[in-house]
């Protein structure tokens, strides 16, 4: 009885659904306060110390606003897509360990890695399901975009995954996180500046951003939602990036791991992990803030030209590291 | 009458002899030549051969009672030679010269709305600023108009189907960009053919925000009507104010103390500016760059604040005056403008060092959108559009109004005819527009800054034009020797410059779009009036 309270907890709690959703909206003020203060703005500040809450506020104002669906649309999947890519976004935290551990102990298994990526890919596909199912012109060109650009971005995402899990001899993030003991971005700098790259395209932010060009499409697939679906779509959005930037910490930055002054381990184990999640969020807002929006043919063209070559050029200078440094055996 | 416009009118006699039935005079110095029916076309083509950068200002229509008078304004280098044709009401035709000069489609479809002009022979020969709906054979700026019953409209809704759905080709499909869309902020319709991303065709569609200003400004005195007319268009507010005073002193031959004219000067050139700022700033927004958006609108408040120290008002200054200006620019107020402009070129180098250097930005910009520099005088595009590619025109040298013919100053021009070079000419004109202000402030003459004038004008009529941001503007006023003018006919740059957006997104990427589209800096609430 006793184990499976801990079990309901670690689920629901932390480091699962609750902490998630709420480290999600943290995130979420984080970004739009930093892009404020680079753009010369003030960001939110009303709701909240320094507006803090504002995301909450956000989440909240949506789920209470009237719920329009228009009668031409898929039903079933514009009624579930939101909710699908949102659920398998969290899930996908269930693999990443956070504290230390997976949010269920030992759920970690060789090849999670693999899984998680596929994860990420299949909750993309339902963020294109909910546009094509919208049946508006400017839904399906956004949703098309997004499937378009997700086609060219998440290979070479796939490929620069490789590389730590190359250099951990492992496919399980939890064993690459942890045998880090210098982060992998300082042993194979160019990998990951690539991810990072390829990340801004994956999570569709500048230059990247194409399916939100509202000035060209409107809202994007967003065009036909409203109210509780538009907020776990948005919601959804904010967890992808949160769970993109997890990935990298995971996966370059060491994970949760670093230098404990007391116990208990988790609590520092915890603030490593938010520290580093957070400092990928300020650098992928950097990002967006110095780039205008490229058009969808030159994405392709740097993406296939370019991204995809450089991404094999550098596993394959990985696998010199790797016998450099890590040599087998 | 200067030299060159002597040679033109002996060109124009030799070709058309006795078809020539009279010469008038439009104040300041402008001429305008009244031909027969029919003749319009050969002293048109005659005028266009004279000079290469000539191009349709406007086409006013005034309603003389029996007959409605035609006046072609085409624009000649450092004037304006106008010519006139006088039409029957009853049976009100003529042939159009859109064959002979593209620019003037538009012009002709706005007097044949308004004055029910038929132009046999145009291309598309649509409703453009009225609805679809409007009553048949009901002439707004007519004379004898009388208000329609609008409220039972049915008489014409057959006409509001919007024949523009239908798919005559099945790989063709029709983006509608407007009345509402987020690249759009004032509401007009762009119907684009779409095949794959590549746009097709582009039908333009404008008069959403028709407000009537031209036939309100005969309904009010000549100093309400300042008021009115800076309301054409809140951004270059100031422009619209000049440009109808300017017009209203010519016919009253008013001499404005020099004071005046150096103030006036500064107001124009800070409207330019901020206006130029606005673009620049929403340029990069339309791009995605959100951060040249909020950097470039954050400084513009600073030439906000200097308009709020010299007029009292931050937009609409309210400033400018017939006889001179309405405030005296306080001495003590000199060096803070001077060091909030130098602030401000500061702030110019960089951003020319970002729109230069800046690789995504050159992506969305550079080759997007080129208009040729034969296409821009075709369309008889003005302003920083022509300017861009390569047409070196600027009414504030070609014809000096205010204190600009004593104040030195480059006209910037680029050749590439891109988005980018567009950005670049109102970039680089901001910083001119610096240096103009701070001569000005530097020999700003002492004496009074207004004369009073009377209320009453004398009968007459005038031309007067502006360098707006946004290109030309033309004013015509007409005063029947009253306190209400006659006819006030109002040009802006945006409705020139519009003809010029369809050439650009022809045979475009559909995500190039916006990026051209607002390099042409569009103001709908001009365009509409």
């Amino acid at each position: 009885m006793n184990l499976d309270l801990e079990f309901l907890f670690r689920v629901l709690i932390f480091p699962g659904f609750t902490f998630i959703v709420l480290f999600t909206l943290f995130c979420d003020w984080v970004e739009r306060k930093i892009e404020a203060r680079m753009q010369n703005r003030m960001g939110p500040t009303y709701t909240g110390p320094a507006g803090i809450l504002q995301p909450f506020a956000d989440f909240i104002k949506l789920l209470t606003k009237e719920d329009i669906v228009p009668l031409t649309v898929r039903d079933f999947i514009f009624r579930f897509a939101p909710i699908l890519s949102f659920s398998i976004f969290a899930f996908s935290f269930a693999f990443l360990p956070i504290d230390g551990a997976n949010t269920i102990f030992n759920s970690n298994f060789e090849g999670d890695l693999v899984l998680v990526l596929t994860l990420v890919s299949i909750a993309n596909f339902f963020l294109f399901l909910s546009g094509w199912s919208s049946t508006n012109p400017y839904s399906a060109t956004g949703a098309a975009r997004v499937l378009t650009q997700f086609l060219g971005y998440d290979i070479p995402l796939f490929i620069l995954a490789l590389a730590p899990a190359f250099l951990a001899r492992s496919l399980s993030i939890s064993t690459i996180a942890a045998s880090q003991s210098i982060p992998f971005a300082l042993v194979v700098p160019w990998v990951f500046v690539l991810f990072i790259i390829t990340l801004q395209a994956e999570l569709e932010k500048d230059p990247f951003d194409i399916p939100h060009a509202e000035t060209e499409i409107v809202g994007g697939y967003e065009t036909e939602y409203t109210g509780r679906r538009l907020a776990f779509l948005k919601l959804s959005k904010d967890v992808q990036i949160v769970l993109g930037a997890a990935i990298t910490v995971e996966l370059f930055l060491g994970g949760p791991y670093g230098p404990i002054f007391y116990s208990p381990s988790f609590v520092w184990y915890t603030l490593w992990f938010v520290l580093k999640l957070l400092f990928v969020v300020v650098l992928t807002e950097y990002l967006t803030c110095v780039f205008a929006r490229l058009r969808i043919d030159q994405v392709l063209v740097v993406n296939w030209r370019l991204l995809l070559p450089l991404s094999l050029l550098s596993l394959a200078a990985t696998v010199g590291v790797g016998f450099l440094f890590y040599p087998l055996g | 009458m200067s030299k060159n416009t002597d040679k033109i009118l002996e060109a124009l006699n030799g070709a058309l002899g006795d078809r020539i039935l009279q010469t008038r005079t439009l104040r300041p110095e402008k001429v305008c030549v009244q031909v027969k029916i029919g003749a319009h076309r050969d002293a048109l083509k005659l005028l266009l051969k004279q000079d290469e950068n000539a191009g349709i200002s406007a086409i006013t229509g005034v309603d003389l009672g029996k007959t409605i008078e035609l006046m072609y304004h085409v624009r000649m280098r450092n004037t304006i030679i106008t010519i006139g044709v006088d039409l029957p009401k009853e049976n009100a035709k003529i042939e159009s010269i859109t064959d002979l000069i593209p620019g003037a489609n538009f012009h002709e479809r706005e007097v044949s709305d308004l004055f029910g002009v038929t132009f046999e022979g145009h291309p598309n020969p649509k409703r453009l600023i009225l609805p679809e709906d409007w009553p048949e054979n009901v002439f707004p700026l007519r004379k004898d108009f009388v208000a329609p019953d609008f409220q039972s409209k049915t008489e014409n809704s057959e006409a509001l189907k919007d024949n523009e759905q239908v798919f005559g080709d099945e790989r063709l499909v029709n983006i509608v960009l407007g009345p509402q869309h987020p690249a759009l902020i004032e509401p007009e319709k762009f119907t684009l053919k779409v095949e794959g991303e590549i746009v097709k065709e582009v039908k333009p569609r404008i008069g959403y925000v028709h407000r009537g200003i031209e036939k309100a400004a005969e309904n009010r005195t000549y100093l309400q009507d300042i008021y009115l007319v800076e309301r054409i268009c809140g951004i270059c507010n100031a422009c619209h104010a000049n440009c109808f005073c300017q017009t209203v002193e010519a016919i009253m031959g008013v001499d404005v103390p020099p004071r005046a004219r150096y103030l006036r000067t500064i107001i124009l050139e800070l409207n330019r500016i901020h206006s130029h700022m606005l673009l620049l700033g929403h340029a990069g927004f339309e791009i995605g760059y959100e951060t040249l958006f909020h950097y470039m609108w954050r400084d513009r408040e600073r030439v906000l604040d200097i308009i709020e120290e010299l007029t009292g008002n931050r937009i609409i200054a309210s400033f400018i005056t017939i006889g001179g200006v309405r405030r005296d620019l306080k001495e003590d107020v000199v060096p803070r403008i001077k060091v909030e402009l130098e602030a401000l070129r500061e702030r110019m180098n960089f951003y020319r060092q970002v729109f230069e250097n800046d690789s995504t930005l050159k992506m969305r910009t550079k080759n997007v959108g080129v208009l040729s520099r034969q296409d821009a005088l075709k369309l008889c595009v003005v302003g920083p559009v022509a300017r861009g590619s390569g047409v070196d025109m600027d009414v504030r040298r070609d014809e000096p109004y205010a204190a600009y013919g004593e104040i030195p100053f480059e006209v910037v021009t680029y050749d590439d005819g891109d988005s980018w070079a567009r950005l670049m000419v109102r970039l680089d004109e901001i910083v001119e527009s610096i240096n103009i202000i701070h001569y000005a402030l530097e020999h700003l003459p002492s004496g009074p800054y207004r004369v009073r004038v009377p209320r009453i004008v004398p009968a007459g009529e005038a031309i007067g034009r502006v360098e707006a941001p946004r290109g030309e503007l033309f004013y015509y006023v007409k005063s029947n020797g009253t306190a209400y003018p006659e006819r006030v006919k109002v040009r802006t740059p945006t409705f020139a410059n519009i003809l010029a957006f369809v050439k650009i997104a022809e045979g475009g990427n559909i995500a190039d779009v916006p990026a051209s589209f607002v390099s042409l800096d569009p103001c709908f609430s001009c365009t509409d009036r």
